[in-house]
């Protein structure tokens, strides 16, 4: 709600208070409020309040062309904006029957976990500062700085990549790339032990992150928890283990699980994830040599492109948990229907809500960022 | 998924009237059922298939059809399968039941629905509204809401002519990076 449209209202006199957390606050991640009614430091309830980013890019994408719609995709979700259009992407594939060179395929692994090493260092970091240490913030931006260094030589764009499109990627890698990707993997692999002595293994983080915001396996699978998140209460699952897309079937990697289901947990799941990523990234590096080949298929005009009718869901693991998008086409130039389903949708606003009840106002902040909610997926 | 496993799905299904279904891939089951029969199915699937994830609800306008599709993507842990349930409700007057019960997370999925598309939802805990909390028009994501139109009726247009446009479209327009201070320019790059 707009500060001009709040109206007062005059309470009887009680011990209880109300607290608006967001829209501009360093306690919340992006444009997005978090209302508490609170008894002392206690929170009694929380209710989150989006619509400050609300774009309309489901209503905006009907009336676009297939392939204009690329541009909106990455700008679902900031820090994370790869499983969106590679899941768009996915869709309109499935819907055309398009078969990706396989080229194009693990050039598209390769960018997915780079995307997911960026998003995992920013989240470090937004998780660090909610308990005061802001070190390990100012690290991990640094540090994925030098990913989008490598996204920005691969594609121009450092934040908003627009690298895939229906039947392939956009262009190969410049030469030398594979190196670079190499030394900067090399470069983050060194910096774990860096961030263990500050961060993970450090007891004022882990005595402060311990307990906080604890989510049972029980509640995770009701309230539709995914990602990190329900990996941290035990539950080895991951889309790109349990519903292969892509050429995830032909990679070895594990899935890093802890029990505690708080937000230590979630955080050290988020870790191992990272160097689980650096794993894949290296053996894409390892394979791509050998894999010739066109990087995309031929596709029709796309500016006058009618896609088959039909509806299609497709699902990618992103940094945050299950994404999906449900795409219905009725044979013509434009989308009829996109609906997506981002992993905050279920995290930032049922799953927090019912976290923060009991818990103490300091940790309001701290349950938020280590569920990584990402507002922006929420509003659309 | 093992063959065995789908078999027996297949069957149970069977046990339901007025359902079809279609089997699109290995990991992709899509149910047509009647708008009466899709609590009873979800209750199925969910009790005893094993399917307790729900991972969308996705609603599509028919207008010309005069019906809203509902769309109920459940998938299975253990199974590893998804289910896509498709129902169709009449567009008037547009309401339907809510599966709080069987699936907590609808909750999310039935008020942005409610919200988008006006279909009220009968025992969904929370139908206030969420993203468009100073929205008095129609649902936008309705096919007869044309967001043009309604801003042409709503807003004026202006002239955006400010003085440091008009001096850089004088002086050509745009910003020239010389080839030394690209970045990434085709030069630098084989030199490293």
């Amino acid at each position: 709600m707009r500060p001009e449209n709040y109206e007062a209202q005059r309470h009887p006199p009680s011990h209880e208070y109300e607290l608006f957390i967001g829209p501009n606050h360093p306690g919340i991640e992006g444009n997005y409020a978090f209302k508490l009614r609170l008894h002392g430091d206690r929170v009694i309830e929380g209710k989150a309040d989006a619509g400050y980013l609300h774009r309309g890019f489901e209503k905006l994408m009907e009336g676009r062309l297939w392939i204009q719609n690329l541009a909106i995709t990455p700008r679902i979700c900031v820090p994370d904006p790869v499983p969106m259009e590679v899941s768009y992407v996915l869709a309109v594939e499935d819907l055309c029957g398009l078969e990706v060179p396989l080229r194009a395929q693990w050039l598209r692994v390769m960018q997915l976990e780079l995307s997911r090493i960026a998003a995992h260092l920013f989240t470090f970091g937004g998780h660090a500062a909610t308990t005061g240490m802001y070190s390990t913030m100012y690290w991990g931006v640094a540090d994925r700085d030098l990913v989008l260094d490598l996204f920005e030589e691969l594609c121009g764009g450092r934040v908003y990549h627009i690298y895939n499109i229906p039947g392939g990627v956009r262009r190969d890698m410049p030469p030398g790339f594979t190196e670079r990707v190499a030394n900067t993997l090399d470069y983050l692999e060194s910096r774990l032990p860096d961030y263990d002595n500050l961060l993970f293994t450090n007891q004022v983080f882990v005595q402060r992150a311990r307990g906080i915001g604890p989510i049972s396996r029980q509640q995770a699978l009701e309230w539709g928890v995914t990602g990190p998140n329900l990996r941290a209460t035990g539950l080895k699952f991951d889309v790109r283990r349990d519903d292969p897309y892509l050429v995830y079937d032909q990679i070895d990697f594990e899935i890093p699980t802890e029990e505690a289901g708080d937000a230590l947990a979630r955080a050290l799941v988020r870790r191992s994830e990272l160097k689980e990523s650096i794993k894949i990234v290296r053996q894409v590096l390892e394979r791509l040599p050998s894999i010739p080949g066109p990087i995309r298929c031929p596709i029709p005009n796309p500016l006058a492109w009618n896609v088959p009718a039909g509806s299609t869901y497709t699902r990618v693991e992103s940094s945050k948990g299950e994404l999906s998008w449900y795409v219905v086409s009725n044979g013509k130039e434009r989308p009829y229907r996109t609906h997506v389903r981002g992993p905050s949708q279920m995290h930032a606003v049922q799953v927090l809500e019912r976290l923060s009840v009991g818990c103490r106002i300091e940790d309001v902040a701290q349950i938020m960022f280590s569920l990584d909610a990402c507002p922006p997926e929420v509003d659309r | 998924m093992s063959k065995e496993l789908s078999t027996w799905l297949d069957k149970l299904l069977q046990e339901l009237e007025g359902i079809e279904f279609r089997r699109k891939s290995a990991r992709r089951l899509r149910v047509d059922v009647a708008p009466d029969a899709l609590p009873a199915l979800l209750e199925l699937l969910r009790g005893r298939a094993s399917y307790v994830h729900l991972s969308a609800i996705s609603c599509v306008d028919w207008i010309e059809e005069g019906e809203f599709e509902l769309v109920y993507h459940v998938w299975s842990y253990e199974l590893q399968s998804l289910v896509s349930a498709h129902t169709r409700i009449p567009r008037e007057p547009g309401r339907y039941i809510s599966v709080y019960d069987i699936y907590p997370a609808a909750g999310f999925f039935e008020r942005d629905i409610h919200e988008m598309f006006g279909v009220w939802f009968e025992g969904a805990p929370d139908m206030s509204k969420f993203i468009l909390t100073e929205w008095d028009g129609p649902p936008p994501m309705r096919k007869e809401f044309d967001s043009e139109a309604w801003v042409n009726a709503h807003f004026d247009w202006q002239d955006y002519n400010p003085e440091w446009l008009q001096d850089l479209v004088a002086q050509g327009g745009g910003i020239a990076i010389p080839p030394d201070e690209q970045r990434f320019s085709r030069r630098n790059v084989d030199e490293t």
